[in-house]
């Protein structure tokens, strides 16, 4: 059986790891420094299958494998080609993740693992145990405890009550002159390939505390050099060491105090000697002379060695270096350098691999989706739920709510049931408003304020009885205000019981001069009046019907039991057929609803808007004993206050929005939103001044702009109440 | 010999002194670069830089290296487009190498209202002299070829605002750079210092407690990453931040091959290869508040996914090391610099995920600060007072956190 | 397996007390939602000891009954958190991101979504989609 090493074929017997083949066909998987094959250091890491670094000791040989060195000098190329499929989604790529939940986890099988792990089964607990041995490769201990592997089959996520790092210890590398040869093994590694039936040729076994130096020819060693000056000729170098360095990576990775660590891994150990010579760190090809150098410059600290040198910052995160980094940096400074923090991965993963199973924020789609494509909608996503832009001709749309009856999909606008005792008082606290004198059957415009007094949403508050309120917010800030307003209630402790119906209700705004009309032919004889609200079938349907007007025309909102949307939808599109009848998107109400002037919380509004600055101080009532944000605005009231939202008009197109807004060249604010009106003749923008005085004529897109009360379009409202 | 230590220059100690004219607590970017420009620009070397561990040891060692000066409100913009500006000219001015490329920065909008806002961001930018310019699909593909345009099928790319000047630099040699222009110059750096408590005389700071002992000092500023409120609390100062943890993990090294830095408005999420060769991937700061530094594999499977989505080919590279720093976030995700309502207690901070960028900006116009006994023109916005006086300098969307 | 169901039933908000001893009609089957909130799927009429409960029909969550072994396939392994042993048992959560509220009989497992997210789920845990058919075949009428 054959893989292909840099397109050469490299024989291999059942059982091989790439590395250990490589080594049979007596070769390096680099270009030379010591191997312990045990997974510690990046020594054997290559390019396998078009995957760099991936380490070979632990990559089983297969038949067809690609495997690929590293260049000696710099990193592997980046494969930065188009994918095939460009189109297909990394969801379905094929690596999945499982999930255990454990009582403990040992990681590690060896003496002290296997010990501990018998320990606790006999104090009846049940334990997992993760074996490097069969391919379990810990990425990393993360709180949780959270113990996240790569197995050769897939990812997988252990949670466990307790978690034993049982790693043992590893080998200790050597650091001298010469150790980057091609031959140079550690003596675990050398059992491995002889018990494999690698032919070592003649060997030379050396303690790293008797070595000098490697002496080699064409890059593999072919001497060994003992401290006593001895020299022995060899084929392969095997480094023995009598203390090995604990393999506390994961240790160091963690702290929680249901992660123990546990033997040889949890050891002190003895540093080998300050290195002299040779590469301390193989994976970024960090030399001693280089730790010297940035030593003698000042970086007198193991961190700044560290960062310094970037010795410790490769492949194998300090596996190999670390000892004798500590050992040079004690040896200077004369006390002992603690190891530095572990971070994960321990093991590394791809990032297909840490993707694997992932899903992020869903979209939402409301009930109408479907309808919304049938009709040709261009769909975008808003607040988290897909809506329609436009359905190809956003004037169109703008038309048909101007001067006839359009449908307008508002389901994705956030709705709360609020009733019991307290619900009066939750509310007045809630609200800037007053709440109390709205009649049952009315509904009132409000604000939602921070306790800085700047506007974070708003809506409609309907009421239904004495003690029954339904109320609105806006698509996106629908969720927030659930949690915000159950915060709040709970806070206070009133009696109030709330449902949350953002997802159970479904709208859909009926708009335009002739609204009432299609209603009438849709079963309601008398469609309420301006700011009342009734509940009453609606072709056939239960709908909660709240008149009120967001662009400027009559507007209906039908709220009404979500599985029933489409058939509403279709029956109102039905009837209003011979009225022309157009749904309109986003696109054509934030037009609509610029010309009257209504700001849209978190496009015209700014993180620090307050009602003052909005020109809403009529929605705001100080004269109330307490709301949230009223504090705030009554120690500010006497502030000095230079931010203004404006009304402008111009002649021509409407700047683009967000333009800035100059006096003579000082940019003194921006516009937030623009239209051109057709039915206006001019431009309309809703824009900030933020530099006193406030101007009267601006300069917007090289062009005069002037302050023009709002709203344009209707300022008496006898359209919006017709 | 490797390029990385050649390049390095000298870092030269000094004893401690047990008075200094200005103490700065933090051996960070922003205080050594205070420090450095007190000496370079104002003649004051009298200065000790007090450091809790090591110089660059929070956060300037934990950012993800990004300079660029695309904010959305005119005096953000200006401040951190000079701050670009000072970068682009430090390695002439120090002689010192921080591998300062300029990369040009993409903004992807994946909607109509991002789209909204980008153009908004790319007119105000220009404006104010930030070079930014709104490109289509067409455009954003001719810059990044491996950019999947249809966002895995699920974020459809509708365009971008492309920030031309944005730039990288490492971000340890920017902290040496300064640490050595003010070292040179005779301040006294001191690691290993952490401050204690703060000496008070009446109203006023007088000095500062180490665990080695009391410093006096004419000004102390804070430039304090993670624990500022508890230090400024030793000044009786209460500061509108909260600290919040930050992550970024980075993959092994590779050959150069990805030029431009990729930033996304929806996923909240930026890439950029290193000089090392790693790529880098970073994210908005968690959302709950911790002082913690441990990394969680929800951010890096978050992070796996939103890139595997726009640039494939990094799913087959190698994760090498995921870490986490602090981020002190103001109530209006801008930074406080100046003075506080204590006389000689100065404060840079509130630097969230934006502080490396503005590491020479807000380093010279403290120095500015600390010499003059003014406030420099172009901080005066992001005074502390700001907040009591409710003139805050909102601008959540520029700062890549929602 | 079979495609999604849409639940109909009635949602009702009141004292955690007055749940614990609410009535509900017929064939009911009742998600406790949270100490003040319950979804009574197939409810029509409830009667609830608090004067101020809210009740409300609701009909935003549809539901896929699936086999164990269906369940263990596609929907287990993409739960992050440990799922409960008793039966009948509701467990509520992420799983692959979407919200989820699993329903566990002896027989089978009940996967709820809202509406909302039901092509997320046919995308995310691969499960089969509403067919024309049963999208419009209302279920039936019911009233408060």
């Amino acid at each position: 059986m054959r893989f292909a090493l840099d397109d050469q074929p490299v024989d291999f017997v059942d059982g091989d790891s790439v590395a250990v083949a490589v080594v049979r066909s007596g070769q390096h998987p680099q270009h030379g420094g010591a191997l312990c094959l045990t997974g510690d250091c990046g020594n054997c890491s290559a390019d396998v299958d078009g995957v760099p670094f991936t380490r070979t000791c632990l990559t089983p040989a297969r038949p067809g494998l690609r495997v690929r060195r590293h260049p000696a000098v710099g990193g592997p190329p980046l494969q930065l080609d188009a994918p095939k499929n460009p189109v297909q989604s990394p969801v379905h790529a094929g690596v999945e993740v499982h999930r255990r939940h454990v009582d403990v986890a040992v990681i590690g099988a060896g003496e002290s693992g296997t010990a501990e792990a018998a320990r606790l089964r006999a104090d009846g607990r049940e334990v997992l145990v993760l074996d490097s041995g069969n391919g379990d490769d810990v990425v990393g201990v993360y709180p949780g405890p959270l113990v996240v592997v790569r197995t050769p089959e897939h990812m997988l996520h252990v949670h466990a009550h307790e978690v034993v790092i049982a790693t043992g210890a590893a080998e200790v590398h050597p650091v001298c002159e010469g150790n980057m040869l091609r031959g140079i093994v550690l003596a675990g590694a050398a059992d491995l390939l002889r018990s494999k039936g690698v032919d070592l040729g003649t060997t030379v076994t050396v303690d790293i505390a008797e070595l000098a130096r490697f002496e080699g020819d064409d890059g593999r060693v072919s001497r060994v050099v003992f401290a006593d000056g001895r020299t022995e000729a060899c084929d392969t170098a095997i480094v023995a060491s009598r203390t090995k360095a604990p393999r506390d990576l994961l240790a160091r990775m963690v702290s929680d105090p249901n992660v123990r660590v546990v033997g040889p891994a949890a050891q002190r150990f003895d540093l080998p000697p300050a290195p002299v010579d040779g590469f301390v760190c193989p994976c970024s090809k960090i030399t001693v002379g280089d730790l010297q150098m940035v030593w003698d410059k000042g970086f007198q600290h193991l961190e700044l060695v560290k960062r310094a040198a970037l010795c410790g910052t490769g492949t194998c995160q300090g596996g190999v270096c670390m000892p004798h980094l500590r050992s040079f940096v004690s040896d200077k400074q004369g006390v002992e350098a603690a190891p530095f923090t572990g971070r994960p991965a321990s093991r590394q993963l791809t990032i297909a691999e840490a993707a694997a199973d992932v899903f992020l924020d869903p979209f939402r789609r409301s009930a109408l989706h479907d309808e919304h494509l049938k009709l040709g909608a261009q769909m975008d996503r808003f607040g988290g739920w897909w809506r329609p832009w436009n359905y190809g001709d956003a004037m169109r749309e703008y038309w048909a709510v101007r001067e006839g009856v359009s449908l307008g999909d508002v389901s994705t606008l956030g709705k709360m049931i609020v009733t019991g005792p307290d619900v009066v008082e939750a509310l007045e606290r809630l609200y800037p408003t007053t709440i109390a004198d709205i009649r049952p059957g009315r509904s009132r415009y409000v604000l939602l304020l921070n306790e800085r007094g700047h506007l974070i949403d708003d809506g409609m508050v309907c009421r239904e009885s004495d003690d029954r309120f339904v109320l609105t917010f806006t698509s996106g800030g629908a969720a927030f205000a659930e949690a915000w307003v159950r915060d709040w209630i709970d806070t206070w402790g009133l009696d109030v019981r709330i449902m949350d119906r953002t997802i159970s209700h479904g709208a859909i705004n009926v708009t335009g001069p002739l609204a009432g009309a299609l209603l009438q032919r849709v079963g309601v004889a008398e469609p309420p009046k301006f700011l009342q609200h009734r509940h009453a079938a609606v072709a056939g349907i239960d709908c909660h019907i709240m008149r009120l007007s967001f662009t400027g025309e009559a507007s209906f909102e039908l709220h009404h039991p979500v599985a029933h949307s489409v058939e509403l939808w279709q029956a109102l599109m039905e009837a209003g057929r011979d009225m022309n009848i157009t749904p309109h998107g986003l696109q054509a109400l934030f037009a609509l609803r610029l010309e009257k002037g209504h700001v849209i919380v978190g496009m015209d509004t700014e993180l620090d808007s307050t009602p003052r600055r909005l020109n809403m101080d009529w929605a705001v009532k100080m004269d109330k004993p307490d709301f949230i944000g009223r504090t705030a605005l009554a120690r500010t009231a006497d502030l000095p206050d230079r931010r203004r939202l404006f009304g402008f008009t111009m002649d021509g197109p409407a700047p683009t929005e967000g333009a800035p807004i100059y006096v003579g060249d000082r940019i003194v604010g921006h516009v937030a939103s623009t239209f051109t009106s057709p039915i206006l003749g001019t431009a309309v923008m809703l824009g900030w001044q933020k530099h006193e005085p406030w101007a009267d004529t601006v300069t917007i897109d090289g062009r005069p702009a002037t302050v023009a009360h709002t709203p344009f379009y209707d300022p008496e409202g006898a359209r919006a109440r017709a | 010999m490797n390029e990385f230590v050649e390049t390095l220059l000298e870092l030269t100690w000094h004893e401690p002194k047990s008075s200094y004219d200005v103490v700065i607590i933090g051996g960070g970017g922003h205080g050594l670069a205070t420090a450095y420009y007190l000496a370079t620009q104002h003649g004051i070397t009298n200065v000790a830089v007090l450091e809790a561990d090591y110089i660059g040891s929070g956060n300037s060692g934990r950012n993800t290296t990004i300079i660029r000066a695309n904010y959305g409100i005119p005096e953000s913009i200006r401040f951190y487009q000079h701050s670009l500006d000072l970068y682009s000219t430090l390695e002439q001015e120090t002689g010192c190498w921080i591998m300062h490329a300029t990369k040009g920065l993409l903004w992807l909008a994946h909607t109509e209202s991002a789209m909204r806002n980008e153009r908004a961001r790319a007119m105000l930018n220009t404006a104010c002299g930030a070079e930014t310019v709104l490109v289509d699909p067409t455009e954003i593909k001719a810059l990044v070829p491996q950019l999947d345009l249809s966002g895995g099928g699920r974020y459809p790319v509708l365009g971008a605002s492309y920030h031309i000047p944005a730039s990288t630099a490492r971000h340890d040699r920017v902290v040496w750079a300064y640490a050595q222009g003010a070292m040179q110059r005779g301040v006294h750096v001191l690691q290993n210092t952490p401050v204690t408590g703060l000496i008070r005389d009446g109203d006023r700071v007088v000095g500062v407690r180490t665990a080695t002992g009391d410093i006096s000092a004419g000004v102390v500023m804070s430039a304090v990453g993670g624990n500022v409120s508890q230090i400024a609390a030793h000044a009786g100062v209460r500061l509108p931040v909260r600290t919040h943890p930050l992550q970024a993990f980075v993959t092994n090294g590779y050959a150069q091959g990805f030029g431009p830095i990729i930033s996304d408005t929806e996923l909240l999420c930026y890439i950029s290869q290193t000089a090392r060769g790693q790529m880098l991937i970073g994210h908005e700061y968690d959302r709950e508040t911790s002082y913690s530094l441990q990394s969680s594999f929800q951010f890096l499977q978050a992070n796996a996914i939103k890139m595997s989505y726009l640039l494939p080919f990094v799913r087959d590279l190698k994760i090498l090391r995921q870490w986490t720093g602090r981020c002190d976030v103001s109530a209006d995700f801008s930074p406080i610099m100046g003075f506080t309502d204590v006389d000689g207690f100065v404060i840079t901070t509130g630097w969230g995920t934006w502080g490396f960028k503005a590491i020479p900006a807000g380093g010279e116009a403290m120095a500015e600060l600390i010499a003059t006994g003014r406030t420099p023109e172009l901080i005066e916005p992001f005074a502390l007072s700001r907040f009591a006086a409710d003139h805050a300098m909102a601008d959540q969307g520029s700062t890549g956190t929602r | 397996m079979h495609a999604p169901e849409r639940l109909d039933g009635l949602r009702v908000v009141a004292t955690p007390d007055a749940l614990d001893h609410a009535w509900f009609e017929g064939d009911v089957v009742v998600f406790r939602i949270a100490h003040d909130e319950v979804i009574a799927f197939g409810a029509v009429v409830a009667e609830v000891p608090d004067e101020h409960a809210i009740v409300e029909r609701e009909t935003a969550f549809v539901g896929w009954g699936l086999s164990y072994p269906e369940f263990d396939d596609l929907v287990a392994r993409h739960v992050e958190w440990p799922l409960p042993t008793e039966r009948p048992a509701l467990a509520q959560g992420m799983a692959a991101g979407l919200p989820v509220k699993l329903w566990f009989e002896h027989d089978r497992v009940l996967l709820v979504v809202s509406s909302g997210f039901a092509h997320e789920v046919v995308e995310r845990f691969r499960l089969p989609a509403f067919a024309e058919s049963v999208k419009k075949q209302d279920t039936r009428r019911m009233r408060a």
